[in-house]
C-alpha cells in the first residue's frame, strides 16, 4: 500500500474565541517519505501533526492510517494506532527527574504488560533494545544519568531514542531543532534522515527554516493560517512562493 | 497571523444591561464603605452619650434614626461616587469622564449628582426603553459617562498622581482605618492600664518559668503513677514520645489517603470529562471545607466518637493532614510540566501509565517535602490538641497548670514541659527544613 496516511478536510476550531487553527486540509502521504511542513507560527503546523494522532480532537475530516480510520477509533483501537506513531517535541518533553533509560524505555508503555510496567518491570528484551536504541543515537554512556543532566541536542536524541521504541511505522516530530543551536540542529535533523532512509519510516516534521527543509525534506508543505498554500518538491519554492507563505517582509535565513 | 482584535468597546460608556453589573457592583461597595461608616458612628453615639441612660451591647437607634441613617449612607455614597474616584469606582476600574474622555467639571458633576436621583426612579424606563441611545438619564444629562479605566486609558489625559492624602480614597481610608482602631479597641475591650498594673502579679510566675523543674522528665510522677490513669502519660518524656508518635501516624496516614485523592483534585488530571468535572469539584470542596475545620474542632468530634485519648488526637490531625496534604499534593499535580505526558499519551500509554511514569516522578520531591513540613505542623498541633481530650504532652502541659494553688511548684513543672515542647519543636523544624532543602 503506497498511500500511508491520508487526510480528508481536515479542519479544526478552538471553541475560545473562534480560532480555526486548521481550514479543509487534505493530503496524503507515501511510505518512505520525508515530509516537512512550514510555515509561520501559528500557521497550524502544530495542530495539525496533533490531529494525526489526536492528541488534539479534529474538528471535522477523516484521517486514515494504513487503511484505518482515526477519526472514528475507539480510545483502545486509538491506543493501538498511537503506538505505530513516534512523536518527538519542540521541548523534548522528557521527564527531567527520570533517567534517560526509564525514559527511552518509557516509550515501550504501549507494548508492555501494563501491570508489570506498573512496578516499573520490563522485560529484557525491552531494556536491551532501549540500550541498542540510544547506541543509535550515541549517547549509551548517558543512560543512568537524570534527563536534565544532558544538553538540549542529547536530549532530543533521547526523545528520538524513545519514538524508536515504538518500532513506529511514522514518525511526527514538531519542530524538532528549534529549541537547538544550528550545530546541534542538523546532528538532530540527520538522525531523523537516517531512520527514514535505513528503516523506511515515513517522517512528517515541522520545521521553521526553510533550508533545512530544503536539505533534508523529499516534499515540502507550507500551512499559512491554517490552509495548505504550497505543497509539492523543496526545488520548487522560489523567491515568489516564499513570500507567499512566509508574507513580504521576510528574508531567507540560512542554517548551515 | 491574523491581527489582534481590536478592543471593541474601547471608548464606548458602559450602559444598559451588561454593564450595570459592574456600575451596581462599584456603588455596593461604596455604599457598603459608608455604611460600615456609619455603624462605627452609631456605636460610638452609643457608647460615649446614647449609652450613658441605656446601652445593652447593642445598638440603639431612635426610629427616626434609620432613615437618617440609610438615607444618608445613600447620598454619601453618590456623591463619592459622582465628585470623586471613590474605593468603589477603583475596585471595578471605572472612571466618570465626559463623552469626550475628559475629566468632567465641577458643573457637570453636580448636574450628574442631582440627576441622579429622577434617574433611578426612571430606571426601568430607561432601561427596557430605547430613547436616550441607551444611556442612563443622569449620563445622557450631564453629557457624562462611566467608562472602563483600560478602555479608555489611551484617550484620557495625562494627569500627575495627587498625592495620597488629596485623593478621596486616601482621605477614606484612613478614615476607615482610624474608625476600625477606635471601634474594635471598644468592642474588643483593649485595656492598657490593666496590662500595666497588674503585671507585678506575674512576677511569679515568670520566675518559675525561667526555673523549670525537669524532675519528671523522665522519672514518673507519682501522684500520676498511683492514679494510673492510662490516657495521662506519667513523665514528660513519655507524653513527647506519645506526641511525637501521634503527629508521625496522623502525617503517614493523611499522607497515604492524601496521596491518591491529590489525583482527584487536580485540574489537570480530571478535565477530560464532566464525570472527572464533578469528582473534581467534589474533591476541592472536600478539601476546603475539611481543611477550614481546625484540628483542635476534629479533636472534640473524635474524643466524643473514639473517648478520650491519644487515638482521639490521631484521627483528628489525620483527618485534617488528609484534608491539608490534598490540597498542597494537586497543587504540584497542577504544576507539573505536560510535556512528557503528551509524549506518552502520543506513544499509545494508557491513561494511568502516563500517571505512574510522567507525574509521579514529576511531583515526588515536592510532595516529600510538603510530607516533612506537615509533620512539622501536626507535632505542634498534637501538643495543644491535648486541650480537648487528645493525650499527648499537652496533656501534661494542662495537667500541671491546673495543679497551680495545690502543689508550690506546679508552675516549675509547666515550665519543663513547655521547654521540652520548645526544644523539640525547634529541632523538628530544623531537622524537616534541612531535609526539604536537600530534596528540591
Amino acid at each position: 500500500m503506497a498511500e500511508q496516511l491520508v487526510i480528508e478536510h481536515l479542519s479544526k476550531v478552538y471553541a475560545r474565541g473562534e480560532v480555526r487553527a486548521l481550514n479543509d486540509v487534505s493530503f496524503t502521504v507515501k511510505k518512505g517519505e520525508f515530509l516537512v511542513v512550514i510555515g509561520l507560527s501559528g500557521s497550524g503546523k502544530s495542530t495539525l501533526l496533533r490531529c494525526i494522532n489526536r492528541l488534539i480532537e479534529p474538528t471535522a475530516g477523516k484521517i486514515f492510517f494504513e487503511g484505518v480510520d482515526v477519526t472514528a477509533a475507539s480510545s483502545r483501537e486509538l491506543l493501538r494506532i498511537r503506538r505505530k506513531m513516534g512523536m518527538i517535541f519542540q521541548q523534548f518533553n522528557l521527564v527531567k527527574r527520570s533517567s534517560v533509560l526509564t525514559n527511552v524505555l518509557a516509550g515501550r508503555l504501549g507494548y508492555v504488560n501494563p501491570w508489570l510496567s506498573a512496578i516499573h518491570k520490563f522485560p529484557r528484551e525491552d531494556i536491551e533494545m532501549a540500550f541498542k536504541n540510544l547506541d543509535r543515537v550515541a549517547i549509551t554512556d548517558q543512560a543512568y544519568k537524570r534527563a536534565d543532566e544532558l544538553s538540549g541536542g542529547q536530549q532530543q536524541r533521547v526523545g528520538i531514542a524513545r519514538a524508536l521504541m515504538q518500532e513506529p511505522a511514522l514518525l511526527m516530530a514538531d519542530e524538532p531543532v528549534s529549541a537547538l543551536d544550528p550545530a546541534t540542529s542538523h546532528s538532530v535533523m540527520k538522525y531523523l534522515e537516517q531512520m527514514n532512509q535505513e528503516d523506511g519510516v515515513t517522517v512528517i516534521t515541522s520545521l521553521h527554516f526553510l533550508s533545512l527543509a530544503r536539505r533534508y525534506g523529499t516534499r515540502i508543505m507550507a500551512l499559512k493560517d491554517g490552509e495548505t498554500v504550497f505543497d509539492g518538491l523543496p526545488s520548487e519554492i522560489d523567491e515568489l512562493r516564499f513570500k507567499e507563505i512566509y508574507g513580504d517582509e521576510a528574508e531567507q535565513v540560512e542554517v548551515r | 497571523m491574523a491581527t489582534k482584535p481590536s478592543k471593541l468597546r474601547s471608548g464606548k460608556p458602559l450602559t444598559r444591561f451588561g454593564a450595570l453589573k459592574t456600575r451596581f457592583g462599584a456603588f455596593f461597595v461604596d455604599w457598603a464603605l459608608w455604611g460600615y461608616v456609619a455603624y462605627a458612628v452609631v456605636y460610638l453615639l452609643n457608647r460615649y452619650w446614647y449609652t450613658e441612660i441605656y446601652f445593652y451591647g447593642r445598638l440603639t437607634v431612635p426610629t427616626w434614626g434609620w432613615p437618617i441613617v440609610i438615607l444618608g449612607t445613600l447620598e454619601l455614597a453618590v456623591i463619592s461616587h459622582a465628585f470623586a474616584q471613590s474605593i468603589g469606582l477603583s475596585a471595578f476600574g471605572l472612571r466618570v469622564l465626559t463623552q469626550d474622555y475628559q475629566y468632567p467639571s465641577r458643573a457637570a458633576r453636580l448636574r450628574r449628582y442631582l440627576w441622579w436621583h429622577v434617574s433611578l426612579l426612571s430606571l426601568p424606563i430607561t432601561l427596557f426603553g430605547s430613547g436616550l441611545n441607551n444611556q442612563l438619564l443622569h449620563d445622557q444629562m450631564s453629557k457624562t459617562g462611566m467608562f472602563r479605566i483600560k478602555d479608555v486609558k489611551d484617550e484620557m489625559p495625562v494627569s500627575t498622581p495627587r498625592a495620597w492624602y488629596k485623593t478621596n480614597r486616601g482621605v477614606v481610608a484612613v478614615l476607615l482605618i482610624a474608625l476600625t482602631i477606635w471601634v474594635g479597641g471598644l468592642v474588643t475591650q483593649i485595656n492598657i492600664s490593666a496590662l500595666i498594673d497588674r503585671a507585678p502579679k506575674t512576677a511569679y510566675m515568670w520566675k518559675a518559668l525561667v526555673t523549670p523543674d525537669f524532675t519528671h522528665l523522665f522519672a514518673l510522677d507519682p501522684e500520676l503513677a498511683v492514679n494510673a490513669n492510662p490516657d495521662l502519660p506519667a513523665s514528660i518524656f513519655s507524653g513527647l514520645l506519645q506526641s511525637l508518635f501521634m503527629a508521625l501516624l496522623a502525617t503517614v496516614l493523611g499522607g497515604i489517603i492524601a496521596f491518591p485523592l491529590s489525583f482527584l483534585g487536580a485540574r489537570n488530571m480530571m478535565g477530560f470529562s464532566s464525570l472527572g468535572w464533578a469528582i473534581y469539584w467534589v474533591m476541592r470542596g472536600f478539601f476546603n471545607i475539611v481543611r477550614s475545620i481546625e484540628s483542635l474542632l476534629w479533636g472534640i468530634i473524635f474524643a466524643i466518637w473514639v473517648g478520650f485519648g491519644p487515638f482521639a488526637g490521631v484521627l483528628a490531625l489525620s483527618v485534617h493532614t488528609i484534608a491539608a496534604l490534598g490540597k498542597l499534593y494537586s497543587e504540584q499535580v497542577e504544576g507539573i510540566d505536560p510535556g512528557p505526558l503528551e509524549a506518552m499519551a502520543s506513544s499509545g500509554a494508557r491513561r494511568w501509565q502516563v500517571i505512574m511514569y510522567g507525574v509521579i516522578p514529576q511531583v515526588v520531591p515536592s510532595f516529600l517535602a510538603f510530607t516533612l513540613y506537615r509533620w512539622d505542623i501536626n507535632l505542634r498541633m498534637a501538643t495543644v490538641i491535648s486541650l480537648v481530650g487528645g493525650g499527648g504532652i499537652g496533656r501534661l502541659l494542662f495537667y500541671y497548670k491546673g495543679q497551680v494553688g495545690r502543689i508550690p511548684n506546679a508552675w516549675n513543672q509547666v515550665a519543663a514541659v513547655i521547654a521540652v515542647i520548645v526544644v523539640v519543636v525547634w529541632l523538628l523544624d530544623y531537622l524537616s527544613g534541612r531535609v526539604r532543602e536537600k530534596i528540591n
